[in-house]
């Protein structure tokens, strides 16, 4: 007879340790027109800068999953930090705290110096469960969260419709062409969040917006991750914008008059159109 | 001076319009044609912590200041009039009561659940014949051994008869003052006290998914201790929770003149005759200079109201005149909206039918437009 196998560590089911970290990218307003300066980035307006959308259901689902599991809900955001709007209204929704890295050398910083600034952090937090959301509005990448993943050698389970923690594990529902998948990692581990989770993010509540001033908001720099300039900013970008192009959306419609033949027609015009 | 609102007055604000945007905007019609109390709508707004706003957090409130309130009024009114009155009469008349006369016993049992959201609680002190003659109280209320025994009806009661309705403060005559006039004393009546009958919902022309009622009092019988403040200071104190009541109605009667600009604008950009929108004409552009120039006088009156208020300063005066004004100006806006929707807006497929409709009782609620006209002149000593 051997003695009862210890029970998995670290303890996950209300844990009042457990650190959830969500990874919010703050974005300009989706109701203001966008523009490129000459450097080929987005000009931001620190006034009109909201939570990116997509992160607003990774902050519900991180609320919710403190709500059952218990521990904190930190914010984490690499940015210029000329506005603390989107983090307070994170904390107002319910976070415990925030974590802003900013620093000048990070300005240009492509999605993979952006992974490694946010592995850095995450690794400093201490994180058991990081939430990502699917992408950004405003560059629509969607590859920060296996960037992330990749320089903390830690799984990524992405875009989960469902997410549940048990025991050690982390296990989620995809969805897939017919059905669903699921996957299951051990903790720590990272995990982005599809839209179509669909769970309703809340509002900030009216204690949550009174308080949100209290809460804490660190600001860490390249120096307090240990992480060198050279390795960040424009400068590290392995990726250039060379050129943009707004979307052409010119209508093509073709009229056809006359009975005879018409149902051929518009039979060949869809499959011409590779719509069937 | 500086008109700059705080990052919480701010976050208040655009949070109630957006939650006034997406979930009270698209049932409001539904819940005006069918009369019916929106209770989870309610419920929600409680979990949010908007039905104890300004409520302090020790007694389960959000502890807002006065204007974060007023500022929250004004963006529900702005989503629909009948949530809004129904969360104004349960802060402003309900819970305000408890909190400025109560004793920490009765706070703690009474108030902590209203500003939770979790009951709704309802002030009466209108009677089928004392409305703005408030001293002419006929309800009684006397002292038999340990309790009081009630005996009345009040009118035009709201919240008194949702699902989630915990009682109701009632405005009773327990005897006479030095003075010869009634002595008037608050008292605190729970849903379900025997003789305490809660009459069917009123029929009105707006603001129809409120809970407006009569209420009987018949031999109700409620503990000696449930005297809401001094007992014969109920005149008083009344007059106290309408005069920051009257600001809170100035916010609302704001909210729906900005609807009312709202939709004005809206449709005369789309709207076209004579080959142009209508909003090019002078006729129409006149008409929302005209709005809008009334919204934001208006919307200043409640914010230096509230501003004295919060200060601790009297401004009797200040809440008289912004009922009074925003009343009158969010009725005019209603008006001139039909008229720019035309033949639209006299239907109900257009919100402003319904806009039109829900202004004209806040000329009257809370206390009449003559009532406000004479309470400034008192305050200018005009005899």
């Amino acid at each position: 007879m051997h003695a009862p196998s210890p029970p998995a560590f670290p303890q996950i089911w209300r844990n009042p340790t457990l650190k959830i970290v969500v990874c919010m990218k703050e974005t300009p307003s989706t109701e203001v027109p966008k523009s490129l300066g000459a450097d080929m980035r987005l000009v931001r307006n620190p006034s009109d800068t909201i939570i990116n959308p997509f992160d607003e259901y990774t902050i519900e689902e991180g609320l919710r999953q403190q709500e059952k599991l218990g521990g904190d809900v930190i914010i984490l955001t690499m940015g210029p930090g000329t506005t603390n709007d989107p983090m307070r209204r994170a904390l107002a929704m319910g976070a415990t705290s925030g974590v802003l890295v900013s620093d000048p050398a990070l300005a240009g910083s492509d999605a993979v110096a952006t992974g490694r600034v946010l592995a850095a952090a995450l690794k400093k937090l201490e994180a058991d469960l990081v939430l990502f959301g699917q992408s950004s509005a405003d560059a629509y990448g969607g590859i920060v969260p296996s960037i992330t993943a990749e320089f903390m050698g830690m799984p990524l389970l992405s875009y989960a419709t469902k997410v549940e923690v048990a025991g050690n594990n982390v296990t989620i529902e995809r969805e897939a062409e017919v059905g669903y998948t699921t996957a299951t990692a051990p903790l720590p581990a990272l995990v982005s969040v599809a839209k179509a989770i669909n769970n309703n993010p809340r509002y900030p509540s009216m204690k949550g917006i009174m308080t949100a001033k209290k809460k804490p908001i660190e600001t860490w720099t390249l120096a307090d991750l240990g992480l060198d300039a050279a390795q960040v900013g424009a400068g590290a970008a392995k990726e250039r914008v060379t050129g943009a192009t707004p979307v052409s959306t010119q209508r093509r419609r073709e009229i056809y008059n006359g009975s005879a033949g018409a149902a051929q027609r518009i039979f060949e015009f869809l499959v011409e159109n590779k719509i069937i | 001076m500086d008109f700059t609102l705080t990052d919480e007055q701010l976050s208040i604000q655009q949070t109630c319009r957006a939650f006034a945007e997406e979930a009270i905007k698209p049932i409001a019609r539904e819940i005006d044609e069918k009369s019916e109390f929106p209770l989870a709508l309610i419920k929600e707004m409680g979990k949010m912590g908007l039905m104890g706003l300004p409520i302090p957090e020790q007694y389960g409130g959000a502890g807002a200041d006065f204007l974060s309130y007023c500022l929250a009024l004004e963006e529900i009114a702005r989503g629909d009039a009948s949530v809004a009155i129904t969360m104004e009469a349960h802060i402003s008349l309900g819970s305000t009561p408890f909190y400025l006369y109560g004793t920490e016993e009765q706070k703690q049992k009474y108030l902590v659940p209203l500003a939770q959201g979790e009951q709704l609680w309802a002030f009466g002190l209108t009677e089928p014949g004392a409305g703005s003659d408030s001293g002419g109280t006929q309800t009684r209320a006397e002292r038999v051994g340990d309790e009081w025994v009630v005996n009345g009806a009040k009118m035009f009661i709201t919240n008194a008869g949702t699902p989630i309705s915990g009682g109701v403060t009632v405005t009773a005559v327990t005897g006479k003052r030095p003075d010869g006039r009634n002595a008037i004393t608050n008292l605190i009546i729970p849903t379900g006290t025997p003789g305490y009958v809660i009459g069917p919902p009123l029929k009105k022309m707006g603001w129809k998914a409120s809970d407006t009622r009569p209420l009987n009092f018949d031999d109700c019988r409620v503990p000696a201790e449930n005297v809401l403040g001094e007992e014969g200071n109920g005149f008083h104190q009344f007059m106290q929770i309408l005069d920051a009541g009257r600001v809170a109605i100035a916010a609302l009667c704001v909210g729906l003149a900005q609807a009312c600009l709202d939709e004005s604008l809206h449709y005369a950009k789309e709207r076209k005759q004579f080959g142009k929108p209508i909003s090019s004409f002078q006729a129409i552009q006149f008409k929302l200079a005209d709005m809008a120039m009334e919204v934001e006088l208006a919307r200043l009156m409640y914010y230096k109201a509230a501003w004295l208020h919060m200060q601790g300063q009297p401004f009797g005066k200040e809440a008289a005149m912004a009922k009074l004004f925003a009343s009158e100006a969010s009725k005019r806006a209603a008006d001139q909206a039909v008229q720019i929707h035309g033949g639209y807006g006299f239907m109900d497929d257009f919100p402003v039918s319904r806009y039109w409709r829900n202004v004209k009782v806040n000329e009257i609620g809370e206390g009449t437009s003559e009532v406000q006209r004479i309470l400034i002149a008192k305050y200018l000593d005009a005899r």
